[in-house]
């Protein structure tokens, strides 16, 4: 009842505030004479009234907006699985929010892959038609480049890093509740496009076209503008949060090494995603108003959408595969019983990893006919980024060699990410280097470049984390079997999928295509049969997640004898996390070392009871 | 400790040699151009030197899977910290492999890929023969001004070049961006309105779509709609033949 009182106040606000738009849009415009409706400007200003007034109405006018006029503030009480449907300000609510929210995010996107698989068994159109494929196309790749930054970033770095760092919550609490808020009506502007033409340009919205385009493309700029603005309010919160929170003696020196990928990354999306919000703000300027900004004849050029767009677009993967390296060599290191192999130098790859990414972009832009002097110093900078993303290598290399290797779920995951990135980096050289990359630039070499290297890399530390925090987050264990079958069917469909998908590339297969010439007919069954098995294997970890968040057996405080903070707390922790802020004695990570202690917790408060109650 | 580094080293050289022996396959297609051997040469360079690169992960991971693995997570192991010699080792080699790919085959194959300061053309600036590429969607069209000919839509609907011939191509685009690429030849450069783009090829043999299908003129930057049907027939052919082309193009 709750929940629905919650989210219907949402969007019955939200709808207000759209048709208030919309008409107050109608009135201006009728008033200076022109037609009350344009589809690009009423949707436009009806969409920000309509996403204030849902914002407001999910609760945030109670525990936010009353204060701007000197009234009390409340919070929407919600007991049990309802308080994820309210504005709740506790990030682990939050935390848990983000990650069932863009768990399924990802299955739908995955199964648009499917539909694309299925349509690229054979040459010629199957079942969809070209401007059906480009728009599952378009559609799967941007859900996916949202889960790839947000899944992470907002799951588990939401859930698990004010824990680890031993603070009760994030710095802005409620800040934190509206950049969770703001998701939904980008989930739902984006599943709405194939009912306004499709999106026709696929995720990088080049213009022109992107310009010329169906109005699908309008709410797709709407969807990232709103999206990128919660990366940035996220950023904004993790920085502060790091920088204030930290228990006394958890020093930089002692900050785990996932709380360091979560600072990195949070310093790429507040620095960088204005790029992106700009590029394609841009482009809606040129849509509604005619701006020119890319229109040549009336002296625009589409080459400044592409560096504005890479600007951001290419520290985006590091946004993405930070958090996923520092996961890893999170779980790597716990599961070892060892500590983590060259802790400074990992910490310093990942400084370095911040440092170069805003200064490779244009290695996107080989082909453009950007200035031929600009190669050189673009290959020269991203080849050099192989350098700290060495250290990470090392360090998980490091820790692993002679340890004590307790292989749970989890820890399969992390090493398959170190694995899966070998891979994935070294293909990245082709792309960096200017001879090979003219060939290479839109093929399917470059499709199975950055699936090894995002789903490779941080997806893979998505579920690790997943199985990882699952019994700190519900309360309960999942199940050990299934969570191995899963892995392995993953692993093992992930790699024959991609892997095999580089070699149509250098034959000559371009990417975003619903039919290609028929010679490359054979390769593409057999990658399509991979992707099916692939995409098979998440059928056991949703079942597997859901019966055992209902029938799991309750899980202990610390199932793992890791020595982080987040799990010397109980599951569920508390809401307050700790009864008093801990006290941080030496390295997280001493294992093996006598005597060695992380921290001194206070006892535990009760904590809240298992999923389904305590049995 | 010794024992694992060599028995990890073992590894990594077994999978290495079957690493290079899949990379001596031939799995290119059609090569039709000087410069696309050059292509070739540096992808396999390359290859071969991140194939040593990957496997040493792959041995290691793998190896230590096998033999580090544990019962429990009752025992912890010991406690190396890695504050000694080995990362800055590491860290030496690994940038001196980055380096060397920068400067070779990195910069010194771009060196020889723009010759001419405008665009693409392995060396090659000059031009025997210029063609004027248009990309609108979702076709092409080529003008060569020397001939006086103009092939589109209506007419021909293939691209035909002659071999051993140095082809300047200037790209053009009428509405979005397309790209102009030929895998046979291994280029491709962005036509984008309102700029002018440059590309040089030689083709060295001769050869047809039917022959292999990487001798096509592909969009390769999505442009809507029929975007995966933005293509071309290339033919190479003999110099005579081109001739005898022209001129059955110029009576029609």
């Amino acid at each position: 009842m709750y929940a629905l009182i919650s989210i219907a106040s949402g969007v019955a606000s939200g709808l207000i505030g759209f048709y208030l738009g919309i008409g107050l849009t109608a009135l201006v415009r009728v008033a200076f004479g022109h037609s009350p409706w344009d589809a690009q400007i009423s949707i436009t200003v009806g969409y920000i009234f309509g996403l204030v007034g849902w914002l407001m109405g999910i609760g945030m006018w109670g525990a936010w907006g009353r204060e701007w006029f000197g009234l009390p503030t409340y919070a929407r009480k919600a007991p049990g699985w309802q308080r994820y449907f309210v504005f709740n300000t506790d990030h682990k609510v939050i935390g848990i929010q983000y990650l069932v929210t863009f768990v399924v995010v990802f299955l739908l996107a995955g199964l648009l892959a499917m539909l694309m698989r299925a349509e690229l068994a054979q040459a010629g159109n199957q079942f969809l038609t070209n401007d059906q494929y480009n728009a599952i196309m378009g559609l799967h790749g941007i859900l996916m480049v949202a889960v790839a930054v947000a899944a992470v970033i907002g799951g588990i770095g939401n859930y698990a890093v004010p824990l680890m760092i031993g603070a009760q919550d994030m710095a802005f609490p409620r800040l934190n509740a509206l950049t969770y808020w703001l998701n939904p009506p980008v989930a739902l502007l984006l599943l709405l496009t194939p009912a306004l033409g499709g999106l026709e340009t696929g995720w990088t919205a080049y213009p022109p076209l992107s310009v010329l385009t169906e109005n699908a493309q309008l709410l797709f700029n709407l969807a990232i503008i709103t999206f990128g603005l919660t990366s940035i309010l996220g950023g904004l919160n993790f920085i502060a949060t790091i920088i204030y929170l930290r228990a006394p003696g958890m020093t930089w020196g002692r900050l785990p090494i996932f709380v360091w990928s979560m600072f990195v990354a949070a310093w790429l999306a507040l620095l960088f995603t204005q790029g992106f919000a700009a590029a394609l703000l841009m482009v809606l300027l040129d849509r509604a108003l005619g701006m020119s900004f890319f229109n040549a004849q009336n002296g625009g050029d589409p080459l400044l959408y592409q560096h504005v767009f890479w600007f951001y677009s290419h520290p985006a993967v590091y946004i993405m595969v930070v958090p996923g390296f520092g996961l890893a060599l999170e779980l790597i290191t716990h599961f070892s019983r060892k500590p983590l192999f060259a802790y400074k130098y990992a910490v310093g790859g990942l400084l370095g990893i911040l440092g170069l990414s805003g200064l490779v972009w244009a290695h996107h832009m080989f082909t453009s006919g950007m200035p031929n002097y600009l190669h050189g110093p673009f290959l020269v900078l991203t080849e050099a980024i192989s350098i700290p993303t060495g250290l990470i290598f090392l360090s998980a290399l490091g820790t692993i060699f002679m340890g004590k290797l307790w292989l749970k779920t989890p820890m399969l995951f992390a090493l398959a990410v170190i694995f899966n990135f070998a891979l994935g980096g070294i293909t990245g050289i082709f792309l960096a280097d200017v001879p090979t990359d003219i060939h290479f630039q839109d093929t399917y070499f470059v499709v199975a470049h950055f699936h090894y290297t995002i789903v490779g890399g941080e997806i893979f530390a998505l579920f690790g984390a997943i199985y990882y925090y699952f019994p700190k987050m519900t309360g309960r264990m999942y199940n050990e079997t299934l969570g191995r079958l899963h892995f392995w069917w993953m692993f093992l469909g992930f790699n024959a999928t991609f892997f095999l998908m580089h070699w149509p590339g250098i034959l000559g297969m371009n990417r975003r295509i619903a039919d290609y010439p028929s010679s490359l007919e054979g390769i593409n069954l057999i990658i399509s049969l991979a992707a099916f098995a692939l995409g098979a294997s998440f059928l056991v970890f949703v079942f597997n997640m859901i019966y055992s968040w209902v029938r799991g057996p309750v899980a202990e405080a610390n199932p793992w004898r890791a020595r982080t903070l987040e799990w010397q707390t109980s599951s569920p922790p508390p809401v307050e996390n700790f009864p008093a802020p801990p006290v941080v004695r030496g390295h997280p990570y001493e294992y093996g070392v006598p005597g060695s202690v992380h921290a001194i917790v206070p006892t535990p408060l009760p904590g809240g009871a298992p999923a389904g109650g305590a049995k | 400790m010794a024992r694992h580094i060599v028995n990890i080293v073992v590894i990594w050289v077994i999978l290495t040699v079957l690493g290079a022996l899949v990379l001596t396959l031939n799995f290119f297609p059609a090569t039709g151009a000087e410069f696309a051997k050059d292509f070739n040469g540096i992808f396999r360079l390359l290859a071969f030197m991140g194939l040593p690169v990957v496997t040493f992960v792959f041995a290691w991971v793998g190896y230590s899977f096998f033999a580090f693995r544990a019962r429990s997570g009752e025992d912890e192991g010991p406690a190396f910290w890695g504050r000694n010699w080995v990362p800055i080792v590491w860290l030496a080699v690994t940038a001196a492999l980055a380096i060397t790919v920068m400067i070779y085959p990195g910069l010194t194959g771009l060196a020889k890929l723009q010759a001419d300061p405008r665009g693409y053309g392995w060396g090659e600036t000059g031009a025997d023969l210029v063609v004027k590429v248009t990309g609108f969607r979702w076709s092409w069209s080529f003008e060569y001004p020397q001939q006086g000919i103009t092939v589109n839509a209506v007419q021909g609907r293939e691209l035909v070049l002659p071999v051993d011939a140095t082809v300047r191509f200037e790209v053009n685009s009428t509405d979005v961006v397309h790209s102009f690429w030929i895998p046979a030849f291994r280029m491709k450069i962005d036509a984008i309105p309102g700029r002018t783009t440059y590309m040089v090829v030689r083709p060295v043999v001769t050869g047809s779509f039917d022959d292999d299908q990487a001798f096509r003129v592909q969009c390769a930057e999505l442009c809507g709609l029929d975007h995966a049907k933005m293509w071309l027939p290339v033919r190479v052919v003999e110099r005579e033949e081109f001739e005898a082309w022209v001129q059955q193009m110029k009576a029609q």
